[in-house]
């Protein structure tokens, strides 16, 4: 089969783009080539040995034949080595199911063993790190690890200890795999060797569905997917996404699923009096649209900065007539973790994903001076902000809607409740500080009656004679896009699942 | 496997082997290049390369202690444990063997104390491995006590050769 690709393709690289994928350990394209498995051997007209196909590039009218008699057997028996000391504990392997010593063994491998009468080598589990074990029997010493810590971290904990067969990964006793980063290597190794111990055994590979999403932890963005196991997210893994993350994420982000299962959620809309009561739908839509209606005076509207481009954008429509303070605050830490050998990617201070969308919508950073205005205002809208830190006597006077995930102490004087999903619970967009558009899917479900911002808001908007009901989160940001110009140009389609730069026209995604 | 000194540790690298190193240093390309021979230089002055002072020699090259660590267990001449005072080599490698080689191993652990291959006998003066061909194969059994090269040992001539050392 014919491919044509760019000077200096690999034969590995070149024959993905041919839709065949040569089986391969040490080769990862986020990191430096090794060449020390052999997994990837192709035969290659006119060379009289087989060649490493991660490491040789391609030459014009090359003939590569990755399934000749020749080059299966080489593989096959890479396989065979790779398998005389390995444990076969699949069963009790959390890799089992994306392993890919399971894959090509499968596919390429042989069914017996010749090496029975030996006894393995065996080496004890150990503690790399705060979230890293280290199962060294299942190791394949592909070195992606080492060349993780190495080149993209600039942490080099890692080493290959001793040598042939009694090779494996070693830390130096004083160190520990701790980086903010560290957690990569654990995607990284193509085997259950290296584990993540707070997924230990949490779930089997087969039973997760993946929804491509946007890591909510800072405003880098790092492209993710939710794992989600019935209606649990169970862990974040990276995507790829080369203009954002490349194939990485950092631990702190990997922690985020957890705040995404809390039990504590509002799960109905509730009407404020003497005591929140639970109604339907249609009674608190109506209270918020009669609030919205009797305005009198100023109002004030507080999001949080992790709310979607789509409920941010209709929050402000919703009280646009009146005199409109519209504010955020975000939490920054004290400084950045970054990836030091992958440019532009760290652990933002700023720990929110959609910052840069709140500004390009209108909103400020001046929360305290909108919590002042919201003393004496007529109204006041919250977007899921927890209003923690705020006096209760500050919010006297306003008539409060309260849009959120969980109801805080000081939103109970509110006098319209209304339940939203988070960000696993609906679609939408954030911009990331690089001012990449990015669009997040849904995952599981949202708890009782919650429903997406966009939705709720959409709604009101209805009830005040101003639009009709969104239908999906596509309606609600081509509406966006059409009326607010830092959006012009961008379609909620044509963002794809890599994103597009505001005020550039085209997708800037490119292919992996 | 980990061994760390007895505390408190003491550099290996004082003023005066510092200034040897640096002497060494200009021999290589780069600091990284003289891992080996400063490795030994730690052998030397302490019979062993413990962890700490595998993060000392990390600190004295610019290198990091997990690669120091690599280097070390990559090859087997570096003792990542405390050896005898003498450290014998004996070749039990086929023409050694069918010569005699593993009675000459029998009668120096006999002799040495040491009861066992690798073991440090209980004065800690002796410890003994077997290795791979010395290249001597003429002059079988061939040994090594710490770097003098002896040939032609028998059994017999064992223990004369543990008194010349004691
Ligand atoms: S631990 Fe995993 S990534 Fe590291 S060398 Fe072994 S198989 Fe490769
Ligand atoms: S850098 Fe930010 S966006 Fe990326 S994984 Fe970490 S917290 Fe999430
Ligand atoms: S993938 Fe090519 S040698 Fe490992
Ligand atoms: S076999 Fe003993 S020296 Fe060569």
């Amino acid at each position: 089969m014919p491919v044509s690709v760019p000077k200096g393709t690999t034969i590995l690289e070149a024959a993905k783009q041919a839709g065949v994928l040569i089986p391969h350990y040490c080769y990862h394209p986020g990191l430096p080539i090794a060449g020390v498995c052999r997994m990837c051997l192709v035969e290659v007209e006119k060379q009289p040995k087989l060649q490493i196909s991660c490491a040789t590039t391609v030459a014009e009218g090359q003939v590569v034949n990755v399934f000749s008699d020749q080059a299966k057997k080489a593989r096959q028996g890479v396989l065979e080595f790779l398998l005389i000391n390995h444990p076969l504990d699949c069963p009790i392997c959390d890799q089992a199911g994306e392993c890919e010593l399971q894959d090509y063994v499968f596919q390429e491998g042989q069914a017996r063993t010749r090496y029975a009468d030996y006894a393995k080598r065996f080496n004890p589990v150990e503690d790399f790190g705060p979230d890293i074990l280290y199962v060294p029997n299942r190791c394949i010493l592909c070195t992606r690890c080492v060349r993780f810590m190495e080149h993209a971290a600039h942490d080099d904990v890692l080493n290959v200890s001793e040598r042939g067969d009694r090779a494996v990964i070693g830390i130096h006793p004083d160190k520990k795999l701790d980086h903010t980063w560290a957690g990569n290597v654990v995607d990284l190794c193509p085997v259950g060797s290296l584990l993540s111990k707070d997924f230990l055994h949490r779930a089997r590979a087969w039973e997760l569905d993946k929804t491509a999403s946007v890591c909510p932890g800072c405003s880098q963005g790092c492209n993710v997917n939710l794992d989600t196991r019935n209606n649990v997210v169970v862990r974040l893994r990276p995507r790829a996404n080369l203009e954002v993350n490349r194939y990485f994420m950092c631990d702190y982000g990997r922690g985020q699923y957890r705040w995404m299962n809390h039990g504590d959620r509002i799960e109905a809309p509730l009407l404020g009096g003497k005591d929140l009561t639970a109604v339907d739908w249609d009674h608190a839509l109506d209270r918020a649209v009669q609030l919205v209606k009797g305005i009198s005076g100023p109002a004030v509207t507080l999001v949080s900065p992790g709310a979607s481009n789509e409920a941010l954008y209709l929050a402000r429509q919703v009280l646009g007539n009146a005199r409109l303070q519209a504010a955020f605050r975000v939490h920054r830490e004290a400084g950045e973790w970054s990836l030091a050998g992958v440019p532009d990617l760290a652990l933002r201070a700023e720990r929110a994903p959609n910052v840069a969308g709140a500004l390009a919508l209108g909103y400020r950073e001046e929360f305290e001076a909108a919590i002042q205005t919201a003393a004496d205002a007529g109204l006041l809208l919250v977007l899921d902000d927890a209003l923690d830190g705020v006096a209760p006597e500050a919010l006297q006077t306003p008539n409060i809607i309260y849009l959120g995930t969980r109801l805080p102490e000081i939103a109970r004087r509110a006098r319209v409740v209304l339940p939203i999903a988070n960000v696993a619970e609906e679609d939408g967009t954030f911009v990331n500080r690089d001012r990449r558009v990015q669009r997040y899917f849904q995952a599981k479900a949202a708890p009782g009656m919650a429903r997406p911002a966009w939705w709720v808001l959409g709604e009101i908007l209805r009830g005040l004679g101003r639009g009709d009901t969104l239908s999906s989160a596509e309606e609600a940001f081509d509406l966006l896009a059409q009326s607010e110009p830092a959006f012009g140009g961008l379609s909620y389609a044509g963002l794809g699942v890599r994103g597009a730069v505001l005020g550039s026209r085209q997708p800037a995604g490119q292919p992996a | 496997m980990t061994m760390h000194d007895t505390k408190p540790y003491e550099p290996v690298f004082t003023p005066e082997r510092r200034a040897g190193l640096e002497e060494l240093l200009k021999r290589y390309p780069t600091k990284r290049a003289a891992l080996l021979p400063a490795l030994w230089m730690v052998q030397e002055a302490r019979g062993w390369i413990s962890d700490t002072a595998m993060t000392e020699v990390a600190e004295v090259l610019g290198l990091t202690p997990a690669y120091v660590k690599g280097v070390v267990t990559f090859y087997t001449m570096y003792h990542l444990h405390p050896v005898g005072k003498n450290f014998v080599q004996v070749c039990t490698t086929t023409p050694c063997n069918i010569c005699g080689a593993e009675n000459v191993v029998k009668a120096l652990l006999q002799h040495t104390g040491c009861g066992e291959l690798g073991a440090t006998s209980p004065d800690g003066k002796w410890t003994v491995i077997e290795v791979e061909c010395l290249g001597a194969c003429g002059f079988a059994t061939p040994i090594m006590v710490n770097d003098d090269f002896i040939e032609s040992v028998t059994p017999e001539k064992v223990l004369e050769i543990v008194r010349k050392y004691s």
